[in-house]
């Protein structure tokens, strides 16, 4: 077993202050740096969240595919470890990308949901969060739920590219690349970039838990008796 | 290897004509949806025309999966699914010989349904067949590529006939929209001026999930 010296435990502190300043920094820039919008007023700060949660949901998709590709051709439940923590991060981001936007749409559309290509392909995604967890928990042996997750995950992914360029290709209500005023894009960079940071740390511990929880069961089979 | 990819087709489709195992219940299930949402049609007719595209290949959805999901499962009821994974070829090529079989059950089921549908909601069939043709041809395969694999990852997990066929839904979602739009735009007769762009993206589903299923179907079948 790994033993965690001080200093280990001393830079993640030290990086866990870092990255709680700039979650502090986004939240503080949305809310009041930011200038507010002429027609929407304060809804439009929606945008500081839903932006960043939905980029996530589609880069969680994606290491969810580079994860079960290395699983497939290593076969080290390492990867299946990323995977998982990478699929319940991206269906969470997922999730709020489509409660975000529907509150966003109340707002600016007048209704809670469209069926614009956009908030499809982002409904679509979220079923595929749904199915490869779904499908995951229903198998026991851990090999098993790994090739099982990786496969759909790799395909999953395959819906990525229509997700990102539904707007683009089939007209619909939802914005593409709106202009917007400097400070404002600047904001929405900083906050995209503290969501990134802060979901990499949180893939990273709850890959740590499940490993954690993987040695449990395993030390639990040994010590049973027969 | 092309002697037994032919071969395991005209075993598949011999089984079927022979056996009767899944074919049948798959174009009764489409009929009898199509007969209720034909029930519940009573829409005017440009209202009928905006519906009648998402019906159709939600019916050839929902009807065809009941065979696909059964395109291991002879094999395996059977006692020779080892058997089968020790012919001497490539678990792509039977992914290919298997996937072209459901493509085929599935183009027998859209025939089924297509005059169906179109009977039931009033429109003219013959203005329309040779696009309604294009848009099976392009639509079938991605839909069999991905139900031939997650058929195939239920068998290797050991859970046949398991919820994974619902994953299917999503993951092929962007095929049965392309086509009820490309069947919504023949019907009111703008097939040629919108539908390109509908049917490219058929067509690039239908090339990108048969090559992913033939790469990853070896890792879907081992046990």
């Amino acid at each position: 077993m790994r033993r965690i010296s001080v200093g280990t435990t001393c830079v993640a502190l030290v990086w866990q202050l870092l990255l709680a300043g700039l979650l502090a920094g986004a939240v503080l820039c949305a809310c009041w740096v930011a200038p507010t919008e002429a027609t929407m007023g304060h809804a439009q700060r929606i945008v500081y969240l839903h932006v960043p949660v939905a980029w996530l949901g589609l880069l969680a998709m994606l290491v969810m595919a580079v994860c079960g590709a290395s699983y497939l051709c290593t076969r080290r439940l390492l990867w299946d470890q990323w995977f998982q923590a990478a699929a319940e991060s991206g269906w969470l981001c997922t999730s709020l990308t489509l409660v975000t936007g529907s509150l966003w749409a109340h707002e600016a559309w007048g209704t809670w949901w469209e069926w614009d290509p956009r908030l499809t392909s982002a409904f679509v995604m979220w079923c595929i969060f749904c199915g490869v967890l779904l499908v995951r928990s229903g198998l026991d042996d851990p090999h098993r739920a790994a090739r099982a997750g990786a496969v759909l995950g790799i395909l999953g992914a395959l819906d990525v590219p229509l997700v990102v360029m539904a707007t683009r290709w089939f007209r619909g209500l939802h914005p593409v690349a709106p202009q917007m005023d400097p400070v404002m894009r600047w904001t929405l960079l900083f906050c995209g970039l503290a969501f990134t940071l802060f979901f990499g740390w949180v893939v990273h511990h709850r890959r740590q838990q499940i490993a954690l929880e993987q040695l449990a069961m395993r030390l639990q089979l040994q010590t049973e008796p027969e | 290897m092309l002697a037994q990819f032919w071969w395991i087709i005209q075993k598949d489709l011999m089984s079927e004509l022979r056996g009767r195992r899944s074919w049948p219940a798959m174009l009764v299930l489409g009929i009898v949806v199509a007969l209720v949402f034909g029930l519940q049609m009573d829409l005017l007719p440009q209202q009928r025309q905006q519906v009648l595209g998402g019906l159709l290949w939600l019916a050839v959805f929902f009807a065809g999966m009941t065979a696909v999901d059964r395109s291991f499962a002879a094999e395996h009821e059977d006692g020779c699914w080892q058997g089968m994974k020790l012919l001497p070829v490539g678990p792509g090529t039977l992914f290919l010989a298997k996937w072209l079989v459901n493509t085929i059950a599935l183009l027998a089921l859209s025939a089924v349904l297509i005059p169906l549908f179109f009977v039931l909601g009033e429109q003219p069939l013959w203005r329309h067949a040779g696009e309604l043709a294009q848009i099976a041809v392009l639509a079938c395969p991605g839909l069999a590529a991905v139900g031939t694999l997650v058929s195939a990852l239920a068998i290797g997990s050991g859970r046949g006939g398991s919820p994974l066929v619902l994953v299917v839904l999503p993951l092929v979602i962007p095929v049965v929209l392309a086509a009820a739009e490309c069947t919504r735009l023949a019907v009111q007769g703008e097939f040629t001026d919108s539908s390109g762009r509908w049917l490219q993206m058929l067509a690039a589903f239908a090339v990108i999930f048969t090559t992913a299923g033939t790469l990853l179907f070896e890792f879907a079948i081992e046990d």
